[in-house]
This record gives C-alpha cells, structure tokens and sequence, in this order.
C-alpha cells in the first residue's frame, strides 16, 4: 500500500482557484473514493498527483519522495508508478487492443509483452478484441482494455477520474467487482473520483467529500453517514 | 420548396461550372491528335514541374507542422499575433511575394542571381505555401483530446508520445497538407510567371495566350486535371469535411507544455518565419518604393487607382456570390443531408484556376454565353469556382455546431421557415457568414491566373496592370504599385477584422 501526502496546495486553473491550502494525507486505506459536485477539485487533485499539472504552492509526496514542490515538477509523471484511467478512458483511436497494451511495455522482450498482454486479456476476458480497434468495442470491454492497460505496468497507486460516467448500471456494477478483485491482487492504492455517493460507497473503504477546493468530510462509509456536516448531508441525502 | 432548391443549387453549379469542364473533355476527346502533346517535350515539363512541387510541398508541410505544432502545444507569448501574421502570407497574393522578393534577391547576388533560377521558385513557394499546412495541422492538432496525450505521458516520455500518439494521430492532416500544397504549387501561375521559369502551367497559359495554340493548351490542360483530381482522390474523405476551415478552431481541451530549456529555438523559429515569410518581403518592397532614384507615389497611384477601385468591386460582389452559393451548399449538406453540390465545389477548388479559366473561354465565348463573357460576371463564376468550397466548409462546419433543436424549437412554435432561419440560424451563423466573406473577399482580390485569362476587355484590375506593367516599367514603379495593392488588402484585412470583432462583441452581449 502506497502513502501520497498533499501539503498546503494551492492550485487554480483558468483563473479559478480549485484547491485552497489543501493538505491530506491518502494510503490509510486501499480504496479512497473521493466525492463532491461539479468544480470542486475532484479531478485537480488526481492531475496534481499525477503529474499531469503542477501547483502554485504546495509539496506532493509518492510514498515519503517529493515528487512535485511549489511551481516544480520533480519527478515526471511516467516516473511515478502511477496508473491513470481518464474519464474518457484515452484509448488511442490509432492503435488496437494489443498495441494500446504493449505501448507502456516498450522496455521489454517482444516474447515478455506478448505473453504480458494476452495473459492480461486473458484475465479480463477479452482475449478475442486483441486485434480490434477502440471503436469497434462495446462500453464494457474499452472500460476493460483501459485498465488492464494500465495494471500492465504494475502501478503502485490507481487514479481513477469518474471511470464509469458513460456506462449502464449492470455493466459498471460488474467492473466495479472486478476492480475490487484487482485491488486485491495486486495491491494498488485506489484513488477513485466520481460524484455518484453511491457508486462511492461501493468501492470505497474511506469517503474523502470535497467542496470548492475543500475537504468538507472523511472516513469509512459508516463516518459518512453520520457526519454533522451539513454540507455532506444534503450532497449524499442523508 | 427544399426539394427544389436542392436540385436547383445543383443544376446552377453542374451548368456554370461543370459544363465548362465537361466540354474541355469533350473537346479533347473529339480531337484528332487528342495525345499528340505527350511528346518528350511536354512530359520532361510535366516532369520537372511535379519534382519542384513535390519538393515545395514536402518543405512547406515540414515548416507548417513545426510552426503548428510549437504554437499549439506550447505556452508562447504573444501566440495570437504569431499565429496572424505567420497566417497572413496566405491570404497576399502570391505576385506580391515573388515582386518582393526578385528584389531582395537582385540586392542579394545581382541580376545573374535572377537567372530562371528553380530554387528561387521552391523557396518562394515555400514560404508562400507552409501557412496552409500550419492552419490544417493545427486544426487536427486541436481536435486530439488531451488525454490521449496525457495517457501516454503517464507511461512513457514526452518526445515518445509525440512519435507514437500525436504524430500517427495528425498523419492524414500532414498527408492533405502535403497533397494541397502539391496541387496548389503545380497549378500556380504568377510566380513563376514573374521570375520568368517555365513551368507547365507558365506553358499552358504561353500556348494559349500567346502562341493561340488552343489544341495543345487544351490537351495540356487536361493532363493538368487528371493529375489533380487523381491526387485528390487520396484525400477525398478528409477534404470533403474540411474542418480546418472553420471560424472556431478551439477544438478538443489540449495539453499545453511550458517551455525551458528550448524557449530561445522555439522563439527564433517563429521569428525567422515571421521575418522572411512577411517583414522581410514587406520591408523590400517599402525600401524600393521609397528609397528609389526616383520616386513613383504619384504616377504608380494614378495607374493603380482605377484598377484597384474595379477590383475591390469585383471582389465585393464575388465574395457576396460566393457566400450565397456556400450558405446554400451548407445548408444542403447539414441539414438537407444532400452533398451533390459541396461535391461539385469541392472538385471545382482543385481544378487549377488556369484549366478553368480555359474552359470558361471556350465555354461562354459564344453567341448564347456573351453577356457573361464579355462582364465581370464570368470572373464573379470563377472565383465561385476556385472558392466556394472555402466558404461552403466555413459555413457548414458553422452549421455544425448549431444543434438542429435550436431551429426545431422555433419551428414547433410555430415561426414560419424563412422568420426561423432570418432569426435564428442567420443570427448564430453571422461569425461564420461574415468570415467566409471576408476570406473570400481577400482571395478573390489576390486572384491573377484565372483572372488574366478571364478579365473582360475594358476592364482594368490591379492584378492584371501590374502583372502586365511590371515587364516595361522601372523596378520600382511596380513596387510602388504593389505597395499601393498591398496596402488596400491589408486596409480591408483590419477594417474587417476591426468590424467583426465590434459587431459580434456587441453581438454576444445582446
């Protein structure tokens, strides 16, 4: 399990301050779901972890290691043994399956990465998409093909940004098992945003509630539900 | 009603502009010696002319890739005023250019210099060509969403993901752009007219014009056109949706990187194309006109002025054509789900302008076709040929980022069509309506090949007098009237820049 500590932020895009004097420290549980509505920083914050943006103010630590301080990025984001699923999954149109999976495999022997993706297909049950392209598979299998792509090169931390937003209820119900099987197996830190409380306290083992760049509420789902935050009342409908 | 002005727009464009084409056809195939100009000859001109453009094509994608890609990925100060002024070449006639910068090249090495010389030609053509391939590649470049960019950032480096993501991603952007400009060059008249190089357009235009020898012209002009509609072909799918013409090049969220360690190559790559794509030529040309033994203000102004009064006329009135005729084929393709005449536009806007302007000779030069003939009329149909396409994919690609609910919305309350579209659709359209005339506008006063061909006799245009004047006159006489053309363009460039940006600001806010 993988610590990542957030100290003093301060972050704005365009002009809007998304994360004021923010500072948390993630990794006391496996699977962090962090929640709040539209704007809040949900998704800053990921960005910010990932190396993706970098702050006006703050330090962000990977596991003790200052990775990002201030205005500097110190180490990049394919350095951090961070896996990232965007919301719009970010399969390359250009590619298929199989290449979309070897791309992050580069280092390796070709024999290594072919036997590392079919293994993977294998394992997610999508072996017979290998040599489709991202827009002939259904909903389901792309969520499929973007995780295993990044569970390939083994992550120590999973960011995940509002995975399942385009997805039905019966399909992401099973994803949602089969992440938590995952996590198990291989033992990644989950950081999973999404503004859904529900789908949160499904795969959550700690709630993180965020308002205008603030944490507002935090703690197992059952802390949750008995906050006297009003805030985080009326967002999960208490 | 939609139905007949479906097959209206289509029967307006097949005879105007079709026609003309298929009779060229026609004629070459009813000629005896229909081949008898694939002589060693003509082929070895063809030859060479294909190798130039090639080249001009290959050196003006690579300089527009490049330009496209540090404006579009990087942080760089002043990126507006980069991309205007590195865009601005494109919208100058290309005559000016090659004015300008026999100039600089004489001052350089002399009158020898001067010598027919090729790599004049493909450095001339190439400078005037990369800000097509910039304005195409950086609207593909703003189309790829950020996080594919950024997904491959968090497994491999940055040079990586440009090779393995974004460059496969904008492939067919960097292959049009190649295509066009290879078209564009081959079919270009003036500048190598100017330095005096034969090139197979120079020799169609030479056979016609000067040597009356039509046949030859007319087989010549054909082998002109299968080249190019053969190398459109390859591109057809991309180029007849063209989004890079379009008023809104936002696009996608993009990743925009801050620059270290190479902000002075990123910098002194734009500037040297800033300078020799624009200030350099421009400031050759001011030199001339001003600093002459002697000085020609008044005697260029009182030569140029009529000229240039007829030509803004002309070019008001085609751009007004060309708009209408654009908003009708974009209306069609976007709503009527009809593309028969964005089609017919598209393959008209690769037909070089010195093939039409053959084949509108011979096709209104008859007793029924001379009132078009012998008015500004058939150049108004020409520029409708050579730009429409233009302005129907500005326009339509407008149309497409109106939700047909908006004119459906109207419609259901019961506001009849023509109020619907006059107050609603007409409304939201007017940045795209207004962009595609001024961008018209200015084409069509630059045009020279199939102007020259086509002008009416009586009628005095700035393109023509000065192409005409420049072989007798002093050096810097033609400058001076360049200066003076020059001037007109850019005046109307700023005026409609500064009156689109007042109308529609205040636009916004009602």
């Amino acid at each position: 399990m993988s610590s990542i500590t957030l100290e003093h932020i301060h972050h704005s895009y365009k002009n809007n301050l998304t994360l004021r004097d923010f500072s948390y420290s993630f990794g006391k549980q496996n699977r962090v779901c962090i929640i709040g509505p539209s704007g809040c920083g949900k998704t800053s914050l990921l960005r910010l972890i990932a190396g993706l943006e970098i702050p006006q103010e703050g330090k962000v630590l990977i596991d003790g290691a200052l990775v990002t301080e201030n205005k500097n990025l110190i180490v990049p984001p394919h350095k951090r043994g961070i896996g990232f699923i965007f919301q719009d999954l970010a399969l390359w149109p250009h590619m298929s399956v199989y290449e979309n999976i070897a791309f992050g495999l580069h280092e390796q022997e070709t024999n290594q990465i072919d036997q590392t993706v079919k293994r993977s297909l294998d394992f997610f049950g999508i072996s017979d998409a290998i040599h489709k392209y991202p827009h002939q598979l259904s909903g389901g299998q792309k969520q499929m093909v973007a995780i295993a792509r990044t569970l390939v090169l083994e992550p120590k931390v999973l960011l995940m940004d509002e995975p399942m937003a385009n997805i039905d209820v019966q399909v992401k119900e099973q994803i949602l098992i089969h992440l938590k099987t995952l996590q198990h197996l291989y033992g990644f830190t989950l950081l999973y945003v999404t503004h859904d409380h529900r789908e949160a306290f499904e795969i959550g083992e700690e709630i993180v509630v965020m308002r205008e760049g603030k944490i507002m509420a935090h703690g197992t789902k059952e802390e949750i539900l008995k906050t006297k935050d009003s805030f985080t009342q009326s967002f999960i409908k208490i | 009603m939609a139905r007949t002005l479906k097959y209206l727009l289509s029967g307006i464009l097949g005879v105007l502009l079709l026609a003309p084409i298929a009779l060229l056809l026609l004629q070459w195939i009813g000629d005896d010696g229909s081949l008898s100009f694939l002589n060693g000859k003509t082929l070895s001109l063809i030859g060479h002319s294909i190798a130039y453009s090639s080249i001009i094509a290959l050196v003006a994608t690579l300089i527009g890739a490049v330009c496209a890609f540090l404006l579009t990925q990087f942080h760089i100060r002043f990126k507006s005023f980069y991309t205007f002024v590195l865009l601005l070449p494109i919208l100058i006639s290309p005559y000016i250019f090659a004015v300008a910068w026999k100039d600089i090249f004489i001052a350089v090495g002399g009158e020898k210099v001067m010598d027919k010389s090729i790599l004049e030609l493909i450095f001339i053509h190439s400078l005037l060509f990369f800000p097509l391939a910039m304005v195409i590649i950086m609207s593909a470049l703003s189309r790829i969403s950020a996080s594919l960019e950024e997904s491959a950032c968090m497994i491999t480096s940055y040079p990586r993901a440009v090779f393995k993501i974004i460059l496969p991603l904008i492939q067919p952007s960097i292959g049009l752009s190649f295509v066009l400009i290879l078209i564009f060059s081959l079919s270009e008249f003036s500048v190598p007219a100017y330095l005096g190089i034969n090139t197979f357009t120079t020799e169609i235009f030479t056979q016609f014009s000067a040597f009356y020898n039509t046949k030859l012209a007319l087989s010549q002009s054909i082998l002109m056109l299968s080249f190019s509609l053969m190398l459109m072909l390859s591109e057809v799918k991309i180029l007849s949706d063209a989004p890079f013409f379009t008023v809104d090049m936002k696009g996608n969220r993009t990743r925009i990187h801050t620059l270290d360690k190479g902000k002075k190559w990123v910098y002194g790559f734009l500037n040297t194309f800033v300078f020799l794509a624009l200030f350099l030529p421009l400031s050759a040309l001011v030199y001339q006109s001003v600093f002459a033994q002697e000085t020609f203000f008044i005697r260029a102004f009182d030569l140029i002025a009529p000229a240039l009064v007829n030509s803004v006329i002309l070019a008001f009135f085609g751009a007004c054509a060309i708009v209408l005729i654009g908003l009708w084929s974009a209306w069609l393709k976007e709503r009527g789900r009809y593309s028969l005449p964005n089609t017919i536009l598209l393959v008209m806007f690769i037909v070089p302008s010195i093939v039409f302007g053959i084949a509108a000779i011979h096709f209104y030069n008859t007793p029924i076709g001379n009132f078009i003939y012998g008015s500004m009329l058939i150049l108004i149909i020409g520029y409708v040929a050579h730009f429409g396409f233009i302005a129907s994919r500005i326009i339509a690609n407008g149309y497409k980022q109106l939700p047909p609910s908006l004119e459906e919305a109207a419609l259901l309350m019961g506001i009849s069509p023509l109020k619907c579209f006059r107050k609603v659709t007409f409304a939201l359209l007017s940045p795209s309506l207004f962009a595609a005339f001024v961008l018209s506008f200015v084409l069509c006063i630059g045009e020279l090949g199939m102007t020259i061909m086509l002008y009416p006799a009586g009628m005095e245009l700035a393109g023509v007098k000065i192409y005409t004047i420049a072989a007798n006159a002093p050096q810097a006489l033609t400058d001076t009237m360049i200066l003076i053309n020059l001037g007109t363009v850019l005046f109307f460039i700023g005026f409609f820049a500064f009156g689109g940006k007042i109308l529609f600001k205040r636009g916004a806010h009602e």
